[in-house]
């Protein structure tokens, strides 16, 4: 039985992924700021990526911050309320903001 | 490290960059950010790296590896667009599909691919549209990557072109989406397609299975993904399973919206001009990136220093690098490497120097094509509101002590 194994893992040999069994992907607790807005920001944001990917935009303006909101939920299609939109943009600028409107 | 000090140090220079520029006029575009820390954890198939996000996962490679040619498979960058990667993927059952304006629809396997077409072998640069992009002032939108969001890697596979050539492709035949197996949460979120014109298609393009002989790390695209030499890799797509021919082009949320620059003679706009027609990032610029010295560098007087790097283009091949380490007032000719892996690859080269004086010195490198182009100065590099095609001449700073 171990020697048609053997044999059977050999022909399998020339193309194998190195990982034997099902692949998976750290999860990354990436650390919130604790403010006004981070239930709101965690839950809307976390459905679709991590927010190390929001972590690592740099400080940005609140124009921008607005703009990515949107492109989410627009290009996107993230089903996020009018009423959460509010509460990440100004969460976002407060916390990950450069101080400037535009 | 504590967790919550490592992703301080990880974040804190993209901040500290972006403070103080203001958003409505461009600054002056300085350098990437080159002391980010490794992260502590390990992702599958890879040694630790420099980790910006799990879901989807993005890795930048230290510098350090562009000491060499060929980029460790283990330390070669990471960039997806969706997180739903599939957890397993049977190599026997899975296929790539060629389909739409063709004569004849594909389905083939990797065994398919490894047997009735010719094997082609190509060393080929890997580089991330946003590379360096942290270097752009006032912070662009999009991940802040250093200088590590690329690798260069023995790629082995089949070429397109024969693929296509197989399927037949009707006359009117103009454009090719190529999309993965990787997924957004929501189904309603389009997947991450691309696409180009057919006459834009060169030999060179590669359906690859093996990277620097060996099957491709999961991260990287397995079991089989796209290689389009002397192009920015935003169409390289990984875990390739769909080639769609058509006759027309389609609107696709991710060849509208992303990966583009201003469509003028500077590529370049200002923050609060931005110019409303562009045009998709392809092909690289020259580039090079120095792999040692790191920022920070101890050495002694008198120590004679190798600097050793790479430098890179489209495909005309780097026809010089030069070493300078009195600020860009005389330049020393750096060596090539004689390995000559092809055009599209990573030249390595090396510059010696003995450095005579204490205190802090600069070293700048700087590269020329076979094509007649030259790395600009970082500061001369015009903003553009994505942060592509950064290629400034690479400057680190070390410490000379007695």
């Amino acid at each position: 039985m171990k020697k048609l194994l053997m044999i059977g893992l050999l022909s399998l040999a020339p193309l194998m992924a190195q990982i034997e069994g099902d692949f998976t992907i750290p999860y990354i607790d990436f650390p919130v700021k604790k403010a006004k807005g981070a239930a709101t920001y965690q839950a809307n944001c976390m459905m679709c990526h991590s927010l190390g990917y929001i972590d690592n935009q740099g400080l940005q303006s609140k124009a921008f911050w607005k703009g990515k909101v949107e492109k989410m939920m627009i290009h996107f299609k993230a089903p996020i309320t009018d009423q959460d939109a509010k509460t990440v943009i100004d969460y976002l600028y407060a916390n990950y903001g450069n101080g400037k409107p535009k | 490290m504590e967790r919550r000090d490592f992703f301080k140090k990880a974040m804190v220079t993209a901040g500290s960059v972006a403070l103080g520029s203001s958003t409505l006029e461009a600054s002056e575009t300085t350098h990437p950010v080159d002391d980010r820390a490794i992260s502590p954890i390990a992702f599958p198939e890879k040694r630790p790296m420099i980790m910006y996000s799990d879901r989807p996962p993005l890795l930048e490679s230290p510098r350090e590896v562009f000491t060499s040619a060929l980029t460790p498979n283990d330390l070669f960058f990471v960039r997806w667009h969706m997180p739903m990667i599939p957890k397993y993927i049977s190599t026997n059952g899975f296929r790539v599909k060629v389909d739409g304006h063709v004569d004849k629809t594909l389905s083939l396997s990797i065994e398919d691919l490894k047997t009735k077409f010719k094997q082609v072998e190509l060393t080929s640069v890997l580089q991330c549209g946003g590379n360096s992009r942290s270097a752009f002032h006032p912070t662009t939108s999009g991940i802040q990557w250093g200088a590590g969001a690329m690798g260069c890697a023995k790629w082995k596979g089949v070429r397109l072109k024969d693929i296509l050539e197989h399927a037949g492709l009707k006359s009117d035949a103009t454009w090719l989406g190529f999309n993965g197996k990787d997924k957004a949460v929501y189904s309603e979120t389009a997947n991450f397609i691309r696409e180009m014109k057919l006459e834009d298609l060169n030999d060179n393009a590669l359906l690859a299975y093996e990277m620097n002989g060996e099957d491709l790390p999961y991260l990287n695209g397995f079991p089989l993904r796209l290689i389009i030499p002397g192009t920015y890799s935003d169409s390289w797509i990984k875990m390739i399973s769909n080639i769609t021919v058509s006759k027309e082009k389609n609107k696709l949320l991710f060849m509208e919206k992303a990966y583009r620059i201003p469509d003028n003679e500077c590529e370049c706009e200002t923050p609060d001009k931005l110019v409303e027609k562009t045009k998709p990032i392809e092909k690289i610029n020259v580039n090079s990136i120095i792999g040692y010295p790191q920022k920070g560098s101890k050495v002694r007087v008198n120590s004679h220093i190798v600097v050793r790097g790479v430098a890179f283009d489209a495909g005309s091949g780097i026809k010089s690098v030069q070493m300078s380490v009195d600020n860009g007032e005389t330049w020393k000719e750096a060596i090539l490497d004689k390995e000559d892996a092809g055009d599209f690859a990573f030249r390595a080269f090396r510059c010696t120097f003995n450095p005579s004086k204490v205190g802090k010195l600069t070293i700048m490198c700087k590269a020329s094509s076979n094509a007649g182009e030259v790395q600009p100065l970082a500061k001369e590099i015009k903003w553009n509101h994505g942060g592509y095609r950064y290629n400034g001449v690479d400057e680190v700073t070390i410490e000379v002590i007695g």
